[in-house]
């Protein structure tokens, strides 16, 4: 048992070795290409001066931080509406049958449209102000919030309705106290899943029409074949991404604690 | 004391009967709810309160899409070219996605060095939209199928790995020691056990991985395109015909939804032996 266990010095160096070759191996690939192809690619050192050269001479007058800003303004204005009206409609829809009748059948006639395929006609609609970008994002993180909480409302077990009922609570004692505790992680998936697409649908919007923002950095750095700019912009966003991604797991941990083991 | 069947199955029926008539009752209720959305839609536009010419009537929406089955103006194509065009697309980007993607993912799952080699890149890749690949695809292949379906590759390979993975991940230790007792291999093991109980979340990778090349779609053919309903959109939003812009929305829509019923249906003949217990 105790030799099956330990793993011999071979075993371990491999263990430790295989990320760092793997990340390397990433990095030669990228130094490579771009070497031989530097109007496809920037190589790494190319990003890195440009990022500075951002900072240095900041694009229509504001800085790569302020273009994300921009950016995580537009996200968090709509997700807060989606989240209010969304996890409202949701909570709706899987409690009420006549409800989920009348408005589930309106909502399911929607939902299948992609929320980037919206981009045109609210653009023709609200012009290329913040108003229609907000509404865009609205739209693709809207979705997920109310697929999300109508099932986990609805997926609640019935008897521990009925022994809200039981005890004499009337309906909204038992949603509130019963049904949208358990149905909170489901809910919380529905908020995960609005982030990242939130995140995604917003770059979308800036790339069609947009003065600030990062996905207003890549379609200026691709229109003026700056593809370093685009790099920076495109990793700035994988970086933020990332950190709301984690920021949302660290939050459902102490919003939903008893889900986690 | 004798059961009392017969009251029993009086009981049961009975309840049966309400629910059916429930059942009866919510369909004709949200047809209703349909029905009155749309009425509404066509009164508020034909009442003149909104604009025609920024949203069109449902029943000028059904006629331009009638229209559009024989007709090429205003993008050049009729409606079934521009279908064809984006299901081409579409599908290339998501099949190979599929045959990459599931192999990687539940062979980083099973085997821990692969795991170790192949997790750190895919996590320097993961986090980045596919949108965000656009411009670059665009730089390096242009703006034909290709290009089209490798950022359709990007937003369907993702959540393709992560499914495999966890699936195969969460086989039970107990079947793996099952079979090393009665002496199966490694490999025998991965592919008897491993692999069929992964399935159902292979299957909710795949769900996922068709709605975002779905929506992906539109993105990459609103960028650069010659035929397409995502072209087809963009083109009716620089002519200004919202009617265009809206049916292929519908259009996009409702394939959107008869894929993924598609696929409800392959999932269900797949993973049949899951709900016979």
């Amino acid at each position: 048992m105790d030799v099956q266990k330990k793993k011999t010095s071979l075993q371990l160096i491999l263990w430790w070795s295989l990320p760092v070759l793997a990340v390397g191996l990433v990095i030669v690939a990228w130094v490579l290409f771009s070497a031989n192809n530097p109007r496809l690619m920037p190589g790494p050192m190319a990003v890195i001066q440009r990022l500075i050269k951002v900072f240095e001479k900041p694009i229509a007058k504001t800085s790569l931080f302020g273009h994300a800003w921009a950016s995580l303004k537009r996200v968090l204005t709509a997700l807060l509406l989606a989240w209010t009206i969304g996890i409202a409609l949701g909570i709706l829809i899987g409690w009420n049958r006549a409800c989920k009748a009348i408005l589930g059948s309106i909502f399911e006639l929607i939902r299948p449209i992609p929320p980037i395929a919206w981009i045109p006609i609210v653009i023709m609609w609200f012009g290329i102000g913040e108003f229609p970008k907000v509404l865009i994002v609205f739209i693709g993180t809207f979705v997920p919030l109310v697929i999300n909480t109508a099932a986990g409302i609805s997926m609640v077990d019935k008897i521990n309705v009925d022994v809200g009922k039981m005890f004499g609570g009337n309906n909204w004692q038992i949603l509130r106290s019963i049904v949208i505790p358990t149905a909170l992680p489901s809910i919380f998936a529905g908020i995960r899943t609005s982030v990242s697409s939130g995140w995604t649908t917003v770059l979308a919007a800036e790339m069609i029409a947009a003065q600030k923002g990062l996905g207003a950095l890549v379609t200026r750095g691709w229109q003026g074949s700056d593809m370093a700019l685009v790099l920076v912009a495109v990793i700035t966003i994988a970086i933020i991404g990332s950190l709301l991604a984690i920021f949302l797991s660290v939050l459902e941990k102490v919003v939903c604690p008893w889900k986690s083991n | 004391m004798p059961l009392d069947t017969k009251h029993l199955e009086a009981l049961q029926q009975q309840w049966k009967g309400k629910q059916r008539k429930d059942n009866i009752k919510y369909f004709m209720m949200g047809a209703t709810g349909i029905f009155v959305f749309l009425l509404i839609w066509q009164l508020v536009v034909k009442s003149g309160l909104v604009n025609e010419k920024m949203l069109p009537a449902p029943t000028t929406i059904l006629q331009t899409l009638l229209y559009k089955v024989n007709n090429k103006p205003p993008d050049g194509n009729v409606l079934l070219v521009n279908i064809l065009a984006s299901l081409q697309v579409a599908l290339s980007g998501f099949f190979s996605a599929i045959i990459i993607g599931i192999p990687l993912g539940l062979f980083m799952g099973w085997w821990k060095y692969a795991d170790r080699f192949i997790r750190p890149i895919f996590e320097l890749i993961r986090p980045i939209p596919p949108i965000a690949w656009i411009p670059l695809v665009v730089v390096w292949m242009g703006i034909g199928l290709k290009a089209k379906a490798l950022i359709i590759f990007f937003t369907a390979f993702v959540p393709c790995v992560i499914n495999s993975y966890t699936g195969i991940k969460l086989t039970s230790q107990t079947l793996i020691n099952v079979s090393k007792t009665f002496g199966a291999k490694n490999f025998e093991i991965f592919y008897k056990v491993g692999i069929p109980s992964a399935l159902p979340m292979v299957f909710a990778g795949i769900r996922v991985a068709l709605g975002n090349a779905w929506s992906t779609l539109v993105a990459a053919e609103m960028l650069a395109a010659s035929a397409g309903l995502g072209y087809m959109i963009q083109l009716g939003r620089t002519v200004a015909r919202p009617d265009i812009v809206i049916v292929g929305m519908v259009v996009i829509g409702a394939i959107g939804a008869v894929l993924s019923a598609l696929l409800s249906s392959l999932e269900k003949y797949f993973l049949r032996w899951k709900s016979v217990r």
